[in-house]
C-alpha cells in the first residue's frame, strides 16, 4: 500500500509534563519534571512542552529550572489565550508558547458562553501579546473534531496571517476514527497552506492509529506523551507512535528507542502508575510466549511472532511455561539449564507442568519446573523395568 | 498525488451503509485471552465469564482448544451445554483429531486454524503452500461432515502475500467453510492497509469475514473498525483487550467505538460493562488501568478547571458518552490543576457551601497540598484543609477588626 514520501519529516512534541500531569491524580515533584524533561531531550525527542505558568509560584520555579537545564529540545509554555498567561510565560524567560482556545459551538456557548465572534477577537488579541513579547506560537483549536469546518478554517487562516508557528487541531472528545481523521486533516491542507499538528485522545483505543492518520493526511506533527499518559484515557504514546512509525510507514525519526522502557518506568513511578505488562512495545508481556504453537514459532525463528527485536525498546524475551506451553518450549527451557531432554520426557514433563499450572492458576517459575523435573526422575528411577517394557 | 487521492476515496468509501444488525461479535477471552502468557482461568471462572458474555449479547463465544483435552475439555463441553443463546465455537488445528475433540465436546462451530504466510509456512510449519491449502480443505470437508458452522482462520494474513491468500480464501469458500478469519497475528497493519486488504478479498472472493487484530503498535481497534467498513461482518475481540503480548481488539471499546464514533448501535447491554472488565481482570490476575478506554474510570474522573467549567455547564462538552452507559461514576477530585469552579463544587458534594473568593484562596492551598504529597487529596483531607483555613481566615479577620 501507499507508503509515506521518504523524505517526509514528522515532528513530535512531547506532553507528558504538560497534559500527562493533568491526568486527575498526577502530580510530578520539581526533580522529576527536571529529570523526565531530560531523559525526552536525550533520547531526542525535538520539542517538549514543559508546564503551565498560569498554574502559580511552584510550577513556573519549575519552568525556570527546566528552561536553565541547557537541553536541545524546543521547549513550550502552556497559556490558554488569555494576555495574562502569556506575559507570564514571557516574564519565565520562555520562547515558545501553545496558545489554546476552544473552536467548538458546544464549547463557545456552553463553557465560554460567548460566541464565534468572541473567540476571534480573542484569540486576536493573544496573538498580539505573544507577537509583542517576541514569543514564538502554536494555536491549539480544542475540540477542533466538533468544529464547523468554515470556522475553523478562517481560524487556521487567522493563526497563518498572525505569524502562528502550527495550528493545532484537537481531537478533544476522540470524535473521530483514522479515516474521517484522514479527511478533515487532508481537507484543511488543501485549503490552507499551513502546517498542520495533531492532539488526540484514546476515549475508544484510536489515539495513536488517528496520530497515523493525520500524518498520512498531511499533518506535520503530533503530541505526543510517555506511555500515553494524559487527561481522561490518555493521548497517542510516544513510543508507540516512534515504532509504528518505523515499522508500519518505514520513517525513522531518529530517537534514540532503547530506552523506551526505561523512560516509561521512571514516568509510570513519577506518576504512581504502573506499567501494564501488555503495554504495547513498553510492556514486559510483549516478548512473553507460551502458547505452544507461539513458543515453538519463536524458538524456531522469532521473526514468526515478532516485528521488531526486544532490545530495541529496552525489553528482554521470556519463553513462559504454563497451561498452554508445548513440548518445544519444555525441551528449549531445559536446554537452558544444559539438560537434554528426550522427547518421551519432554512429553511428560508437560503434562505434569499443566496440571500444575492449572491447579495454581498461573504459569510455573523455573525452580518448579526444576522440582517437577527431579520428581519425574526420582520416579522413573523406582520402575526402572516398567518403563523398559514399554519399549 | 495519486497515493492521496486513493486515500480520499477510502476514506470517503469506508463504512457508508453499515447495518447494525449484520455485524457480530465473537470473543475469545476464553480462548486467545486465557492464552496470554501468564493467564490461567479455572474452569468455574470460565463458565462464569462465559454467562456474562451471552448476557451481554454477543453473538458467539469462542470457548477454548478441545485437543489440549483434560480440564480445558470439559470446560468447553459444560459451555457448550449451558444453553446460551449465542453460537459456542471451539478453536482447532485443520486436522481430524482436533475437530473430533470438538464434536465430543458438543459445540457448534469450530475455527479451523492454519497460517498462510511464507515466513510460517516456511520457518513453523516447514511446508509447502500446497499441503496449506491441502489440509485446510480437507479439514473444512471433515467439519462440515459434521454439520460444523467452519470459520477458516487465516493466521499472519497481514504477511501472507495476496494472490495465495486470495486463492487460499477462494479454496475455503469453495470447501463450504462459512468464513473466513483474517488473521492480523502480529498486529502490523495501520486501518488504511486493512480496509484495502479485506476489501480486496471481500470483493474478489465473496466470503462473510471476520477481523482478528492485536494491538502490539496500539491499532487493534481502529484496524478491526476499517475491517467493518470493508465489509467484514464478525470482530474477535477479548474483555479488556486480553490477549498474547499487547493483546486484542478489546470489546468494550470496539462496541462504544462503533456505536460513537461511527453512529451504529449494536444493541449491546452496556451498563454491565464495567461489571464483565472488572471480573475478567480478577480471573485474569491483572489490574484495571483507571486510564484504560471505556471501562479504566478515568474518562470521568475531573480534577482541571476548565474541564469542569464545561461539564457543570454541560456534560457533552468533554463527555460523548454517559458514565451510567458502561456502568461507571463521575468523579471530581481536587488537585494541581483544579480552580475556582472545581473547588466550590467538590466542597458543595461534601456538604459545605463556600463563596467564589474562599474558593479561589481554598484552591491555592490545595494546589500546594497536592504538589507537597505528589497526589490528588483524599475528601478528608480536604474537608480538614477547608477547616483549618475557616479557622485561620477566622482569626485573621478577627485579628484585622482588633487592630482597628
Amino acid at each position: 500500500m501507499a507508503k509515506l514520501k521518504k523524505d517526509k519529516i514528522v515532528n513530535i512534541i512531547d506532553t507528558t509534563l504538560r497534559n500527562g500531569e493533568q491526568t486527575a491524580g498526577v502530580v510530578f515533584s520539581k526533580h522529576e519534571k527536571i529529570r523526565i524533561a531530560k531523559m525526552l531531550d536525550e533520547i531526542g525527542i525535538p520539542e517538549i512542552e514543559i508546564g503551565t505558568p498560569a498554574l502559580g509560584d511552584v510550577e513556573k520555579d519549575i519552568i525556570k529550572n527546566i528552561l536553565k537545564a541547557g537541553l536541545k529540545a524546543k521547549l513550550y509554555a502552556y497559556c490558554n489565550a488569555d494576555p495574562a498567561e502569556i506575559e507570564a510565560a514571557a516574564d519565565l524567560g520562555v520562547e515558545n508558547i501553545i496558545i489554546n482556545i476552544s473552536t467548538s459551538d458546544i464549547h463557545i456557548k456552553e463553557k465560554y458562553k460567548q460566541n464565534r465572534t468572541w473567540v476571534v477577537n480573542t484569540l486576536r488579541e493573544a496573538m498580539r501579546t505573544a507577537r509583542q513579547k517576541d514569543l514564538s506560537f502554536i494555536i491549539s483549536a480544542e475540540d477542533a473534531t466538533r468544529t464547523d469546518l468554515e470556522f475553523l478554517l478562517k481560524l487556521v487562516t487567522l493563526a497563518k496571517k498572525k505569524g502562528a508557528q502550527r495550528f493545532r487541531i484537537c481531537d478533544t472528545v476522540s470524535k473521530f476514527d483514522p479515516f474521517r481523521t484522514f479527511m478533515n486533516i487532508n481537507t484543511i491542507n488543501t485549503a490552507v497552506d499551513f502546517p498542520l499538528e495533531v492532539y488526540n485522545h484514546n476515549d475508544f483505543g484510536m489515539a495513536t492509529a488517528n496520530a497515523m492518520a493525520a500524518i498520512r493526511g498531511g499533518a506535520v506533527s503530533l503530541v505526543v506523551s510517555v506511555g500515553g499518559l494524559g487527561d481522561g484515557t490518555g493521548n497517542a504514546a510516544m513510543e508507540e507512535i516512534v515504532m509504528a512509525m518505523r515499522y508500519l510507514e518505514n520513517l525513522e525519526m531518529g530517537i534514540e528507542t532503547s530506552k523506551f522502557r526505561e523512560i516509561a518506568e521512571y514516568v509510570a513511578k513519577a506518576s504512581a502508575r504502573a506499567i501494564p505488562i501488555w503495554k504495547a512495545i513498553v510492556g514486559t508481556n510483549v516478548f512473553a510466549h507460551e502458547s505452544g504453537i507461539h513458543a515453538d514459532g519463536v524458538i524456531k525463528n522469532p521473526k514468526n511472532y515478532e516485528a521488531f527485536n526486544p532490545a530495541e525498546v529496552g525489553l528482554t524475551r521470556q519463553l513462559v511455561v504454563g497451561k498452554h506451553s508445548g513440548s518445544h518450549t519444555i525441551l528449549h527451557k531445559f536446554k537452558e539449564y544444559d539438560i537434554e531432554l528426550t522427547d518421551k520426557e519432554a512429553n511428560d514433563i508437560l503434562a505434569l507442568t499443566r496440571t500444575m499450572s492449572v491447579d495454581l492458576k498461573r504459569p510455573l517459575f523455573d525452580k518448579e519446573l526444576m522440582y517437577i523435573y527431579k520428581e519425574y526422575k526420582s520416579k522413573k528411577k523406582d520402575e526402572p523395568e516398567a518403563d523398559e517394557d514399554e519399549e | 498525488m495519486r497515493e492521496l487521492d486513493l486515500f480520499t476515496d477510502f476514506s470517503k468509501k469506508a463504512g457508508v451503509g453499515i447495518d447494525p444488525m449484520d455485524i457480530k461479535i465473537d470473543d475469545t477471552t476464553l480462548r486467545d485471552g486465557e492464552q496470554t502468557a501468564g493467564v490461567v482461568f479455572a474452569n468455574d471462572e470460565k463458565i462464569h465469564i462465559a454467562k456474562m458474555l451471552d448476557k451481554v449479547g454477543v453473538h458467539q463465544i469462542e470457548s477454548g482448544i478441545p485437543a489440549m483435552g483434560g480440564d480445558e475439555k470439559d470446560a468447553i463441553k459444560k459451555i457448550a451445554g449451558l444453553g446460551l443463546n449465542c453460537s459456542v465455537l471451539a478453536w482447532n488445528r485443520p486436522v481430524k483429531s482436533d475437530i473430533e475433540a470438538s464434536v465430543e465436546c458438543g459445540v457448534d462451530a469450530v475455527a479451523l486454524s492454519i497460517s498462510s504466510s511464507d515466513i510460517h509456512i516456511e520457518h513453523k510449519l516447514r511446508k509447502s503452500r500446497e499441503w496449506v491449502l491441502e489440509t485446510m480443505k480437507s479439514g473444512v470437508d471433515f467439519a462440515k461432515s459434521h454439520n460444523l458452522y467452519v470459520s477458516v482462520n487465516a493466521e499472519d494474513a497481514s504477511r501472507s502475500d495476496m494472490e495465495f491468500l486470495l486463492q487460499f480464501a477462494r479454496t475455503a469458500r469453495d470447501a463450504g467453510a462459512d468464513r473466513l478469519r483474517y488473521c492480523d497475528t502480529l498486529g502490523i497493519l495501520d486501518p488504511f492497509e486493512t480496509f484495502m486488504r479485506v476489501k480486496n478479498i471481500i470483493d474478489i472472493i465473496g466470503i462473510d469475514m471476520e477481523m482478528h487484530t492485536h494491538n502490539d503498535f496500539g491499532m487493534a481497534i481502529a484496524n478491526a473498525i476499517a475491517g467493518i467498513k470493508a465489509g467484514a461482518i464478525y470482530v474477535n475481540t477479548t474483555v479488556n483487550g486480553l490477549g498474547e503480548r499487547a493483546g486484542n481488539a478489546a470489546f468494550e471499546e470496539f462496541v462504544m467505538a462503533l456505536k460513537y464514533v461511527e453512529g451504529v448501535d449494536m444493541g449491546f447491554n452496556t451498563t454491565l460493562f464495567r461489571n464483565l472488565s472488572e471480573y475478567v481482570a480478577r480471573a485474569s490476575n491483572r489490574v484495571l488501568p483507571t486510564w484504560k478506554p471505556v471501562v479504566g474510570g478515568n474518562l470521568f474522573v475531573h480534577e482541571i478547571e476548565s474541564k469542569v467549567s464545561g461539564i457543570m455547564a454541560n456534560p457533552l462538552t468533554y463527555e460523548l458518552f454517559k458514565e451510567t452507559d458502561v456502568g461507571l461514576k463521575r468523579e471530581y477530585v481536587l488537585g494541581k490543576y483544579s480552580g475556582v469552579n472545581t473547588t466550590m463544587h467538590k466542597l458543595e458534594t461534601l456538604g459545605y457551601k463556600i463563596s467564589r473568593e474562599e474558593a479561589s484562596e481554598l484552591a491555592e492551598i490545595v494546589r500546594n497540598k497536592t504538589v507537597a504529597s505528589k497526589r490528588a487529596l483524599f475528601d478528608s483531607e480536604i474537608i480538614d484543609t477547608y477547616k483549618e483555613f475557616k479557622g485561620s481566615s477566622k482569626k485573621e479577620k478577627e485579628g484585622t477588626g482588633r487592630k482597628k
